[in-house]
């Protein structure tokens, strides 16, 4: 698989410059349906339409705006986007070190995993050093014509580069204005007894896609023409508050 | 003129629409829950308009043999078993795949967060109690900030089936959908700067380390690029005109002149007898 | 589930859950909706005759989840008149048309609290049989400032020898019928000329009204959105009642009323409440009866 890198880049920061090569991290398979049109199983096509005469209108008569108020526009020219584009750089700067236990896990949007580009021996002393301190390099860098936000990790001597997302973009737990519920000590304590025994290392291997072989298999006994029975999902039953203790209680009991 | 409205100032009230509701559940407990936005892209988004008189467009499905624009009854899904050949599946026999599993998040086990490697994590969302598990919630919530481990579980959501973590944030519960293990590529596949580090390099590493430590504090960074659109839309404003797209039906804004005219001469003579 | 068999005018009905509360606060149930709407029938079918109906069905009672019905139910009894409407040459749509009491109750039992008319009979769809403005407050302006609206723009229809009618939305805004009934004017020229109408008085009272959209600008002012004059368009049918904490209605009021409520000042005396509008319907009759019959025509156009 580590065949093309998809960038290359230096890793900086004090007097270190570290040549590095950056490789995505995650491909995903998934069975890919087609819209067709009902009457004749056509393949449909996506086409922008004009919202006044209903016509499909072709790429060069479309135009980019910014709404700024209700059918009001600011037009945007392609070039002016281009001007803005980020210069060209190949430095991964790295601003400061954090431990990594601090960045919380809505942060990451997406990983790459870093291949020395030359000498290997820089690559393992960051490896090591990330690793021994559990700390995590927060950097920026260009690629593609995009900014980016990252956090510089080591795992299983690995170096990886894990894109974050910008401080604005996460929304608050505040803002969801949950409202605090009283619960006893015992409800707590039972809780976190069934947790405990609930718990296990994280083996992601035991976890596969089950829906995909799912579906494959429907899709494959429509087309030996079985009909397919339709099962209709059911809600379970939510536990009452006042039969909460009860329901931990009764848990503690099957899992012992 | 006013400012930019919300552009990157973060997200809006909007964001809590729920996207899902159903059930989580731990061994014998179960809580109605909703799913809401956990996230929200930064970037400046734009319409596409029509050129030769700004009307905004919308993506609609053409069907190129007859040639018509086709509603959203007329639209079928089907998978490709060969040159136009289409099996075609319909909602309802999608929903049967994993019926179990699509209105309920059953945790199975839980582990310690600080075990999953981040390239493991592929969108996070809210979780909100609905009217009634509003208590077993704000437990379950606790209980999992308390502990520190997260509960592991498997859910379909919008036709996909997702490993997906369950933690604390705040007061909150916070569900992350994961890649599965075969989905990502193994450290094995690099080459990488294993074995033993030079002692000297390490140490020397290790120090600048230590020179740079900090607080964890992402509101320190912008997306400059993000930034600097707004600028160019805030000089925009203040330059040039705003396009307006006609209405539906809309006829000459100057409206008919004789009916205009007249109207403001019995506006005048209304306004002179009080 | 309840139910109890009527026989309206020799048409057999099968009514449900009529103690379903559909006002929750208010105690007002399925039956009470059903029974306001019987005793107002005889002012309200007239309004309803040979128009497309759009239901909007409130199932789980006023705090619930409603939706809008176009489509007339398929499970109708076979006395239910229903129109056909072909919208841009594609869109086919069976309509509900209530013609009858039987026709109400059968509506009604579906929880469809409000009912929504368009101003153009289903019969000839884009011909308009009133033009109206429909006055909307932006807070923190309200009902009192949509009268003083109300009032500015019916003495300039008057300066234009156009009779109109004011009725209450029911919520918190007012409604000015203007009737025309000549089976020539068309939605474009209601539009384009309340259009005119609305931009006069935008100019002459900027901080009193506006005739634009866009919701930064109606802070404190009344928009007359004067786009509702459209054949797709539907306005709450008078009488109707709006799905509210309380079961006011849409009711008109005469010119006088206004006058005097505006000085007043008090926003809650405008609203009418279900027994009041039958008791003022049958004592002083179908004050919108002339929104029916009078035939007027647009000048100046």
């Amino acid at each position: 698989m580590a065949g093309r890198a998809l960038w290359k880049g230096f890793i900086q920061f004090a007097d270190e410059n570290i040549p590095v090569k950056l490789h995505v991290a995650v491909r995903e398979e998934r069975i890919q349906f087609h819209l067709l049109h009902k009457r004749d199983n056509v393949r449909l096509r996506q086409l922008m339409v004009c919202a006044l005469d209903k016509k499909p209108v072709p790429a060069e008569e479309q135009i980019k705006g910014f709404e700024l108020e209700e059918g009001r526009y600011i037009i945007i020219d392609p070039a002016e986007l281009e001007h803005l584009d980020p210069a060209e750089s190949r430095q991964i700067e790295v601003h400061e070190f954090v431990q990594s236990e601090l960045i919380d896990p809505v942060y990451f949007e997406r990983g790459y995993y870093l291949e020395p580009d030359s000498s290997a021996t820089a690559c393992t002393a960051l490896s090591g050093a990330l690793t021994e301190m559990n700390v995590s390099g927060i950097c920026t860098w260009t690629m593609r014509k995009r900014t980016y936000l990252g956090a510089l990790q080591a795992r299983d001597g690995v170096l990886r580069l894990n894109a974050l997302r910008y401080a604005d973009e996460v929304i608050p737990s505040a803002s969801l204005e949950l409202k605090k519920y009283p619960i006893s000590e015992k409800e707590l304590g039972i809780a976190a007894e069934l947790i405990n025994k609930l718990t296990g290392p994280f083996e992601p291997e035991k976890y596969s896609d089950e829906h995909q072989k799912k579906l494959q298999s429907t899709i494959d006994r429509k087309a030996r023409g079985e009909r397919i029975a339709i099962i209709r999902p059911k809600r379970q039953k939510p536990t009452e508050p006042d039969k909460l203790l009860q329901a931990l209680e009764a848990s503690l009991k099957k899992v012992a | 003129m006013k400012s930019l409205p919300k552009v990157a100032t973060g997200p809006d009230q909007e964001a809590l629409h729920a996207m899902w509701s159903g059930t989580i559940s731990f061994s014998l407990v179960a809580i109605p829950v909703q799913l809401v936005k956990a996230v929200e892209p930064g970037r400046v988004s734009f319409r596409m308009l029509h050129k030769k008189d700004y009307s905004p467009l919308a993506r609609k499905m053409f069907c190129p043999q007859d040639e018509t624009m086709v509603p959203p009854d007329e639209i079928v899904r089907g998978y490709e078993i060969g040159p136009e050949k289409y099996i075609l599946i319909t909602d309802e026999e999608l929903e049967s795949v994993t019926p179990e599993r699509s209105r309920t998040i059953e945790i199975s086990e839980f582990i310690d967060l600080k075990e999953v490697d981040p390239i493991f994590f592929e969108h996070p969302y809210y979780l909100v109690p609905m009217k009634g598990g509003e208590k077993a919630y704000r437990l379950l919530a606790e209980v999992i900030r308390q502990t520190g481990k997260a509960g592991l579980a498997k859910f379909v959501f919008s036709e996909r089936e997702y490993l997906v973590a369950v933690k604390s944030t705040g007061e909150a519960l916070t569900l992350i959908t994961m890649h599965y293990n075969s989905d990502v590529a193994t450290a094995d596949e690099f080459s990488s700067g294993r074995g033993e580090a030079d002692a000297h390099e390490l140490g020397r590493m290790k120090k600048s380390v230590k020179k740079m430590m900090a607080q964890f504090s992402p509101e320190k960074y912008a997306d400059r690029r993000r930034e600097k659109i707004v600028e160019l839309l805030g000089r925009k404003v203040k330059t040039s005109a705003l396009v307006e797209a006609p209405a539906a039906g809309e006829v000459d804004s100057e409206g008919p002149t004789d009916l205009v005219a007249t109207l403001q001469e019995i506006m005048q003579k209304m306004k002179q007898e009080r | 589930m309840s139910k109890t068999f009527v026989e309206i005018e020799g048409k057999r009905l099968a009514l449900s859950n009529l103690e379903k509360e559909l006002y929750p606060a208010y105690g007002f149930t399925k039956a009470h909706v059903l029974d306001y709407y019987k005793r107002i029938a005889g002012f309200i079918l007239p309004h309803l005759k040979g128009r497309a109906l759009t239901l909007k069905r409130y199932p789980e009672g006023v705090d619930g989840e409603f939706f809008f019905e176009k489509r007339c139910p398929s499970h109708r009894p076979a006395w239910v008149n229903t129109a056909e409407i072909i919208k841009d040459d594609r869109e086919r749509i069976n309509y509900c048309v209530v013609n009858d009491l039987a026709t109400l109750m059968w509506v009604e039992n579906l929880a469809s609290i409000e009912l929504h008319v368009p101003l153009g009979s289903a019969g000839s769809p884009e011909i308009a049989d009133s033009m109206v403005f429909d006055l909307d407050p932006g807070e923190p302006a309200d009902i009192v400032h949509c009268a003083r609206v109300a009032l500015i723009l019916r003495g300039l229809l008057t300066g234009l020898q156009l009779a109109s009618y004011v009725k209450t939305s029911g919520k918190k805004g007012l409604h000015l019928y203007v009737p025309l009934n000549n089976g020539k004017t068309t939605f474009d020229d209601t539009k384009a000329f309340s259009r005119a109408v609305a931009e006069t008085m935008q100019k002459n009272y900027p901080e009193l009204v506006t005739a634009k959209m866009a919701k930064e600008l109606r802070t404190g002012r009344v928009f007359i959105n004067w786009s509702q004059n459209d054949s797709s368009k539907t306005m709450i049918c008078i009488y109707s009642l709006r799905a509210r904490e309380k079961p006011y209605a849409s009711f008109p009021l005469g010119w006088k009323d206004l006058e005097m409520l505006e000085e007043q000042g008090d926003a809650e005396k405008f609203q009418v409440i279900h027994s009041d509008a039958v008791e003022r319907a049958e004592k002083l009759g179908d004050q919108f009866h002339d929104v029916l019959i009078k035939k007027q025509r647009l000048p100046h156009l």
